[in-house]
């Protein structure tokens, strides 16, 4: 790409399964006054506001209207994305390309607490053929499990050494909501929700917030030192209807992460890329994102799991912030993966820091089994 | 915008109340396939897309998702967009950031509505503010039944301007194959016999709920003029939201403050060099929820001045035939699928500049034209059309 | 273009109807500063509202973080309000409409209005008054309250309505 798209501050709330404390306005402005003080930007700087949230599960027709005031929108602009929220980055990235806004702030907000998630996903099954047998995201997900896990060989054992690794990793994370010390007996004992996929196995309730600002490469060095850019992004979708689609694969995600990496210039990303961190919401989506990630071969993502690639000091760390098991909203998943890597980037990951992280993947995904994948490549310059 | 964007094929659904011979995805389906045919184009063509609906009037969450595979769109980038009745016009506003931004070339906006699946004033209703305004907001009736007493208070209008207004919308409709309403209403008298819904608001004075949906193909501007002999160029697109008045949400009754659409238009007329918009611009497609509400965007989009709005409705500016036309589709009193109507104020717009309007092209040569929407609580967005650059 | 939508002429057995009820119960959170509205609506039968410490304007419906107009965090500068004032709009419901929370179609008896209150300050809520030809805009109101504590903890809805007043 010509010019770059600098992302300048990022922040995140501590994801917590119940903030009855706050209103969503609150929730998002705990996120987006940290990325104002850091810059020391005012929200009457912001050109754009770009917000991440969905009408269902704040309960409220365009749930935006909650938010106008703490993004500034009065007499601005303001855009929802009702994707998950590494979609609003790429939105806010082709804004700052098109030179249509210099200065963009992003947020991405969701208080699962408040809702009842299965009823709410149980909305975006096709209302005529697949919502009357009930099914949610878990329910789908059991099925795309199952079918991954019989076509391929991956075992539960794997799946379970996902769940040890993330949630490990999540020590070192100070916004995680649940760090724990499991071993794969845990994960396998735990109870059973749909099979195979168990209580463990998935990410507990969370609410939170993750907001970012973002800007031209040439208003970024004035703000900070510790520059990091775009350098490739893409999404794509699969279809919607779960027979017409081989769930043990991840076209979708295949395809999303080629148009990125060729625009970041990889060609081989297991060596090119220092640190991933990946969205996944169930175990099984951790080999099975991993494959279409291009980090291994179909079917492999088991072995990859089993090897200590993945794991801090080896050769790609994967979710050193413990990713989306440990918990992470619906909706903010995708933008936290950004906000991580953007801090692996800058040196700033603490004790959870990859040694010389030069370029990052960021991936988000929405819907039923991963309907809709997106990926983000970031560098630091 | 770093490079230049091109509208090079619109299709739209007629607008109807209710659609039982098509499901969601067929009805859009429609659409998507006029407007390829429109751009000669094939589906393969398309490299990304964005989708404009507001999900809670159909009780759907990601509605986009359950579209992919009737427009063609597996294994395609794109993402969807939510903004009230601004949706579309964000929508579009996104796919031309895109191909401007050197990401794709060509790229299509998908937006629909299927009312019929729900009810649009519980939908409404349900924007407000879930603890703070429950039983307050009557849909969005109540919130321009308000703005029209401001009206009415203001600027002297009375009740047959709102009439005429009407009877414009119909005229227009009944001369567009796509429209929802098209009545045939003959006179003023036709227009007092429909009873209130939240006074003064008439039936007759307010949108209806329409199924419907509407896609516009844009291209690059090196490619668009490979695809279409008559490409009609996005110029430019400015976007204010706004907080809700002090005293109401559509209108200020006080007379004190100021509505974004002044604060749109002033911008996007500075950076265009605008200053005499009835001169400068042939038409507009504005997206005007109630007769009494056209009036007042009259004045707030400086097409006159203030309190002067029903002056030109009662002398025919704004008419087909008229010196300034707006709204010659018959605008949303006739149709409204909420996600699709400000695709369609911008499709109907690009076909008067093509002259491919047939039998609702306006009487002036059409070779700039505004498209607005309007959503949320007064949020306005609005749109810069050229037939040349 | 094509022509239009085709329309099908369905001939033959009718449309299958399936029914069934999905509802949605959320817990909304007032937060910090609706919070503060209904802890004095309840605990004092007072009305407040947040004071933006640049414009001195006051966002009473709803009250939130930020101020709209400066941009700037409004901090914890709460103002009473005084719960008397003028009709400046009303307007009354003929139709009945579906109102998403109840789930049924109604129509509100009681008008709602915009209330300019003593202040300054309008304030959004419903009239006691159901026949609307005693209403005029600029009559003299009173808030009236639900005296019962167990029944308050509703808000703004702890006023039941405004009630016309002689003066």
């Amino acid at each position: 790409m010509a010019e770059r798209v600098a992302i300048v501050a990022v922040a995140q709330t501590k994801y917590h399964p119940n903030r009855a404390d706050v209103s969503e306005e609150e929730l998002a402005y705990e996120a987006i006054k940290q990325v104002l003080e850091e810059t020391g930007l005012t929200l009457s700087d912001m050109e754009s506001a770009i917000t991440c949230c969905q009408d269902a599960y704040d309960g409220r027709t365009i749930a935006s209207l909650s938010l106008q005031r703490v993004v500034g929108a009065h007499f601005g602009h303001e855009l929802t994305v009702a994707e998950d929220g590494i979609n609003a980055a790429y939105v806010a990235m082709a804004e700052v390309l098109s030179g249509h806004f210099e200065t963009v702030l992003l947020v991405s907000h969701m208080k699962e607490s408040q809702a009842e998630k299965s009823v709410i996903e149980n909305c975006a099954f096709d209302a005529i053929l697949m919502r009357q047998l009930g099914l949610d995201y878990t329910s789908a997900a059991a099925l795309q499990a199952r079918r991954y896990m019989d076509r391929y060989g991956i075992t539960p054992e794997q799946c379970a050494k996902a769940v040890v690794r993330n949630r490990r990793n999540a020590r070192n994370n100070p916004f995680a909501q649940e760090p724990m010390d499991v071993t794969v007996d845990d994960v396998i004992g735990s109870r059973m929700l749909a099979s195979p996929i168990r209580l463990l196995d998935t990410k507990p309730i969370s609410d939170g917030a993750c907001a970012m600002i973002m800007t031209t490469e040439e208003k970024a060095k004035k703000l900070t030192k510790k520059l990091v850019w775009i350098a490739g992004g893409s999404n794509c979708y699969e279809t919607h209807y779960l027979g017409d689609r081989e769930l043990a694969d991840c076209d979708a995600l295949v395809k999303a992460a080629k148009k990125a990496y060729s625009m970041a210039g990889i060609n081989d990303p297991l060596s090119q890329i220092d640190v991933a961190e990946i969205s996944t919401e169930y175990s099984y989506q951790e080999p099975l994102w991993l494959e279409g990630l291009g980090f291994c071969g179909r079917g492999e993502g088991g072995k990859l799991v089993d090897s200590r690639t993945l794991e801090m000091g080896g050769q790609l760390p994967v979710n050193p912030s413990g990713g989306v098991l440990p918990g992470n909203p619906n909706g903010v998943a995708g933008m936290a993966r950004i906000a991580e890597a953007v801090l692996q980037l800058r040196g700033e990951a603490g004790a959870g820091q990859v040694e010389g992280a030069k370029v990052a993947l960021a991936h988000g995904y929405t819907g039923i089994c991963g309907q809709h994948q997106a990926v983000m490549i970031l560098a630091n310059m | 915008m770093a490079g230049r964007v091109a509208i090079v094929g619109v299709g739209q659904t007629r607008h109807t109340s209710r659609r039982d011979d098509v499901n969601l995805p067929e009805m859009v389906g429609e659409a998507v396939r006029a407007a390829l045919a429109d751009a000669q184009l094939s589906i393969k063509d398309i490299e990304a897309f964005i989708f404009s609906n507001m999900e809670s009037f159909e009780g759907i969450l990601l509605p986009d998702h359950g579209m992919i595979t009737e427009v063609g769109a597996i294994g395609k980038p794109g993402l969807k967009v939510t903004g009230g009745g601004t949706t579309g016009s964000e929508a579009v506003g996104e796919a031309c950031n895109l191909v401007s931004a050197g990401l794709y070339d060509i790229t299509m906006v998908v937006s629909w509505q299927k009312h019929d699946c729900g009810d649009a004033t519980a939908g409404i209703s349900a924007a407000a503010v879930p603890i703070a305004a429950k039983g307050l907001v009557v849909g969005a009736v109540s919130e321009f039944a308000k703005q029209a007493l401001s009206y009415i208070n203001q600027s002297g209008a009375r009740e047959e301007h709102a009439a005429m207004v009407r009877l414009k919308a119909d005229r227009c409709a009944c001369r567009n194959p796509y429209a929802h309403l098209r009545l045939g209403l003959k006179g003023v008298e036709d227009y007092l016999k429909s009873g209130f819904l939240v006074w003064p608001i008439r039936l007759l004075d307010f949108c209806p709920q329409s199924c419907g949906a509407c896609v516009v193909v844009l291209a690059s501007e090196e490619r668009a003029k490979k695809i279409h002999n008559k490409p009609v160029w996005v110029v430019d697109f400015e976007v204010a939201h706004q907080e809700p008045f002090s005293a109401g949400s559509f209108g200020d009754p006080t007379g004190t403050e100021t509505y974004s659409q002044d604060v749109a238009a002033a911008r996007l007329y500075k950076r265009n060099g605008i200053t005499d918009v009835r001169k400068q611009v042939d038409l507009a497609e504005i997206y005007e929820p109630s007769t009494w509400e056209e009036m007042s965007l009259y004045e707030h989009f400086h097409f006159c001045e203030k309190n002067e709005g029903w002056k030109l409705i009662e002398k025919g500016v704004t008419e087909i035939e008229g010196e300034f036309p707006v709204n010659p589709s018959g605008g949303v009193i006739a149709s409204n699928p909420i996600g699709a109507t400000p695709v369609i104020r911008i499709a109907e717009a690009a076909l008067q500049i093509r002259g491919d309007a047939g039998e609702h092209q306006v009487t002036r040569d059409v070779k700039t034209a505004i498209a607005t929407s309007l959503g949320g609580p007064n949020w306005t967005a609005m749109f810069l059309l050229k037939r040349s650059l | 273009m094509s022509e239009g939508s085709p329309t099908k002429k369905v001939e033959g057995p009718e449309y299958i109807r399936i029914e069934f009820n999905l509802p949605r119960h959320y817990n909304w959170s007032t937060g910090r500063y609706l919070g503060k509205v209904y802890a004095e609506a309840k605990e004092n039968k007072k009305m407040v509202a947040p004071r933006c410490p640049n414009c001195k304007q006051l966002w009473a419906r709803p009250p939130s973080p930020v101020c709209p107009k400066c941009k700037v965090d409004v901090g914890w500068d709460w103002v009473e309000l005084p719960l008397t004032g003028t009709i400046f709009q009303y307007t009354y419901q003929v139709y009945p409409l579906w109102d998403p929370h109840e789930g049924e179609r109604w129509s509100n008896p009681h008008p709602p209005a915009i209330i300019l209150l003593d202040n300054g300050i309008y304030f959004r809520h419903l009239l006691e008054e159901t026949d609307t030809k005693k209403l005029k805009e600029g009559m003299r109101v009173q808030a009236v309250w639900e005296e019962d504590y167990e029944k308050r903890g509703k808000g703004f809805q702890d006023i039941l309505y405004f009630r016309t007043i002689e003066e």
